[in-house]
């Protein structure tokens, strides 16, 4: 966890900064095409060309909505693992085929991963160094979790689980080494299996650490409920999270609020969760749009708990199941809800007296102002 | 010409078809020189389809001329009509039901088909509506009808609508399959429950009650297991029944009357459960479908010689028929289709009071429907698709997206021909109701389910009649796609507490 790091990031942003989880709407036709490459139809070139056109077009969608800080709309990832299992040193996967290209490969690990690694072991750095060159703007970069990509992985080499989990969380910490040394400013972990295992917080955690040990970046812990094909893979509440996830060196706690309701809001403040928290205000399962006042709604009962300065906003999880014009109309809508509770915040701000503290510079304060 | 056999496994075995006389004569009067009645028919835009219609009671005339219309009726906004290349544009689709042609003359029969043809004609017909596509046809009034007024129906025959499925009961009542259900479910419940993560309320949901006899079979079965294991699960369940008709739900709580404390009721329609059911999203562990997909509307489409084609169907009364029909309520032909209609709008008690001149009370309106049922016919068109987007095969719900016409796209690509059923209604619910499944939640039907594209290419597979109900195979390829696009696991088995039936087990439950 890197405070002042933290705060020079949110020092460039507005107040209640608005921001997305990470991936972006799949149009059918992306899908026929990336289906199409694994049947031998399309050549490894023409699908870069086409994931490089497809992350331009979602940067833009985001510029345009208003979003402060950008993705990638992770295009390049079939799903929510394969990118980062098919390109991990030691991992097999023996069927690289796909009927559909949003199919999970069936991944194993024949013998112990090595140790010596390159130094950007899964080519993320290059993916940002892309989609840095694109936009003028503050860039969020994320990567599945040591956790959740352990949950996809057949493994009869590690007698203990956990020794695998810290053993992808080492590939990763390379790789995030080499996306700070690139510029990325801001990394989030997602962990959307975790919450099928409550048990495994404290390992999920400690591997966590061991991502982020080092890498002097803002850092955050997305935790969701799942989100595959627009559904939840569990149910349950955060306070599963807690305390484990207060040793997480981690600076932003990124969570699905707007399909479940606030009501685990409280709990993590009760825990003491004192850093910055992502707030989900739009429910990514749905195809109905909020409104601006249901998102400023959900806002202001936040603000009810935690300050104005540890609030980020943003979808619940990625907008990938919904269609283009949904997630640009959510995104629209999520943007003039926040403009409007810092239209209310601006005045009190102003008349506040200047008020410090380790992860907010005066000058966060006075942009909010 | 081409000329596709489709039940050719009937070519072989004790009593195999003669081609020569179900299928030879209708060559012949193609091939026949028309002489003053109009153009011969271009033979290398003649496609001849033979089929085995094992439904004694169907839609279909022995022999049926199908034009294939070489333009579409909608274009995408803007877009100019792109003609294809190397397709076959074929004419006109004759289509032969071989379990019945050897009975006809049938080079005569085909010949005046062709000239009436020809000259523009209709061959007597009352037509019933106007072409569009097979889910909104009348047909599916005359269906709605049947359920809504099953009990005059069945005072009527003299017989209940359980007889008439095969094997002259509902496969849902077999408490074998009950009990192995409940057991997965306990399987399911019980480490959940270890973690804490299993609900209070434990929610089973079943549309399509019929009787309650399912439900029944299945509540008391349940009782009896959870009794023996201990667990407490009966206390938590609640039991929801859906149906179409508020009646039927009545009925079904009188059978269920030991368990109310568990049961509710939902009069609702079965292709969009979650009007009624939306606050269960993710809750329900258990939805149950009998003998329900197969009997909602649906639309065919068809592949043929590279192009795709939405089967557009036209219900009629074939002349003969009409006018028996006519002359036992005092009409005349002309005035037969606004009748009809005017029955399946108010139903038999209403039509006998509003048409005392033509049916004398609610008997004769009951025995005026069951004629005109068993006369209706369903002439046939193909109209080539612009696009499979521009076809939507199950329309937006509770704010979910339509489901595209892409869908079809899997099960069409290899481009060979077939013909296949769309089944709008029964994946519309399915749709629907898989939004309602919690994550362990799994989704149990049975029915008539077609599981391989190429089973198309050699059975019929409907419409039929059933009593006054329509029944369709369901294409099991298309929902198991569609499933898989919602991250589902959909498998297909025969069930397995019964031999020798046609009922397949679908289960779908969350993949990954």
């Amino acid at each position: 966890m890197s405070a002042p790091r933290n705060a020079a990031l949110m020092g460039r942003v507005p107040l209640l900064p608005t921001t997305v989880v990470g991936s972006y709407p799949v149009p059918e036709w992306m899908e026929r095409l990336k289906t199409d490459y694994y049947r031998n139809r399309m050549s490894h070139a023409q699908l870069t060309d086409l994931h490089e056109m497809a992350i331009k077009a979602a940067l833009r969608d985001q510029e345009l909505a208003g979003i402060d800080i950008v993705s990638d709309g992770e295009l390049r990832r079939d799903n929510d693992v394969d990118y980062f299992l098919a390109r991990m040193p030691g991992v097999e996967i023996p069927q690289t085929a796909k009927e559909f290209y949003f199919d999970y490969y069936e991944a194993r690990v024949p013998a112990p991963l090595p140790d010596r690694l390159d130094p950007s072991p899964l080519g993320l750095a290059d993916d940002f160094a892309f989609t840095s060159e694109q936009t003028t703007g503050p860039v969020k970069f994320s990567f599945t979790g040591p956790f959740s990509l352990s949950r996809r992985i057949h493994d009869s080499v590690y007698t203990d689980r956990r020794e695998l989990v810290l053993a992808i969380a080492r590939v990763l910490n390379a790789e995030a080494h080499a996306l700070a040394e690139r510029g990325a400013q801001l990394l989030q972990i997602d962990e959307p299996f975790l919450a099928g295992y409550p048990d495994a917080v404290g390992t999920a955690i400690e591997a966590v650490n061991i991502v982020t040990d080092g890498v002097d970046v803002t850092w955050g812990l997305h935790v969701c409920y799942g989100n595959r094909y627009a559904r939840p893979l569990w149910e349950g509440h955060y306070d599963f999270l807690f305390p484990a996830v207060l040793d997480a060196n981690v600076d932003q706690l990124v969570l699905e609020f707007a399909r479940k309701g606030y009501e685990d809001l409280p709990v993590i403040e009760k825990f003491g969760w004192d850093r910055t928290i992502g707030l989900g205000v739009v429910d990514v399962k749905s195809s109905q749009v909020e409104t601006p006042e249901l998102i400023a709604s959900r806002i202001r009962s936040a603000l009810e708990l935690v300050p104005a300065e540890r609030l980020v906003v943003n979808p619940d999880c990625g907008l990938r199941n919904v269609t283009g014009a949904v997630a640009r109309a959510k995104l629209a809508a999520m943007v003039a809800g926040t403009a409007a509770v810092r239209a209310e915040l601006a005045p009190r701000i102003a008349a506040a007296p200047a008020e410090t503290s380790s992860e907010q510079p005066p000058e966060t304060v006075a942009r909010g102002a | 010409m081409l000329v596709d056999f489709r039940p050719h496994s009937r070519l072989r075995g004790t009593t195999p078809i003669d081609i020569t006389t179900a299928l030879v004569p209708v060559v012949e009067a193609l091939s026949e020189d028309p002489g003053a009645d109009g153009e011969p028919v271009d033979l290398s835009k003649v496609r001849l389809v033979c089929d085995w219609v094992q439904y004694k009671e169907n839609f279909r005339d022995v022999v049926a001329l199908r034009p294939i219309l070489h333009r579409p009726e909608r274009l995408p906004v803007g877009a100019p009509l792109i003609e294809q290349v190397g397709v076959r544009e074929d004419d006109l689709e004759v289509a032969v039901d071989v379990r019945r042609s050897a009975k006809l003359p049938l080079k005569e029969h085909t010949a005046a088909l062709l000239r009436d043809r020809a000259a523009g004609g209709t061959d007597g017909r009352v037509l019933l509506e106007d072409w569009g596509a097979g889910s909104r046809s009348c047909i599916w009034s005359f269906n709605a009808r049947y359920w809504a007024d099953l009990a005059l129906w069945e005072k009527s025959t003299g017989r209940g609508y359980e007889q008439a499925l095969p094997g002259g009961e509902s496969d849902a009542r077999n408490h074998d399959a009950a009990r192995d259900l409940i057991r997965k479910l306990f399987a399911v419940w019980d480490p959940l429950a270890e973690s804490g993560a299993l609900p209070e309320e434990l929610y089973v949901v079943e549309l399509g009650v019929g009787n309650g006899s399912q439900a029944k079979v299945f509540l008391d079965e349940f009782r009896a297991l959870d009794t023996e294991h201990g667990r407490g699960y009966y206390r938590r369940l609640h039991y929801l029944m859906c149906d179409y008709s508020q009646h039927v739900l009545d009925l079904a709580r009188e059978t269920v009357a030991e368990h109310l404390a568990h049961v509710s009721s939902f009069a609702l329609d079965a292709t969009k459960p979650r009007t009624s059911l939306g606050f269960l999203r993710y809750k329900v562990f258990l939805v149950y479908i009998s003998n329900v997909y197969d009997n909602l509307p649906t639309d065919e489409v068809a592949q043929l010689g590279g192009r795709t084609y939405q089967v557009q169907t036209r219900a009629y009364l074939p002349a003969d028929a009409a006018a028996d029909l006519a002359a036992g309520v005092n009409t005349t032909p002309d005035e037969l289709s606004a009748l009809v209609h005017k029955l399946l709008r108010l139903g038999p008690a209403l039509l006998a009071e509003a048409a005392p001149a033509h049916v004398a009370d609610t008997d004769a309106a009951v025995a005026f429907w069951r004629a005109a049922w068993s006369a209706v016919r369903l002439d046939e068109r193909y109209v080539p698709l612009a696009g499979l987007d521009l076809y939507e095969l199950a329309p937006s719900s509770s704010g979910e997206a339509a489901v595209s016409g892409e869908m079809l796209r899997p099960l069409l690509e290899s481009g060979a021909d077939v013909r296949m059923h769309v089944n709008n209604g029964a994946l519309a619910s399915f749709v629907d109701s898989l939004q309602l499944l919690h994550p362990f939640g799994k989704l149990i039907c049975h029915d008539l389910f077609v599981t391989d594209v190429a089973a198309y290419r050699a059975n019929f597979r409907g419409p039929g009649k059933y009593d006054g109900s329509v029944v369709n195979w369901v294409n099991g390829p298309l929902l198991a796609h569609v499933g898989r696009r919602h991250g589902f696991d959909v498998h297909y088995a025969p069930f397995t507490h019964r031999s020798g039936g046609n009922i397949i087990t679908m289960t779908a439950q969350v993949r990954d």
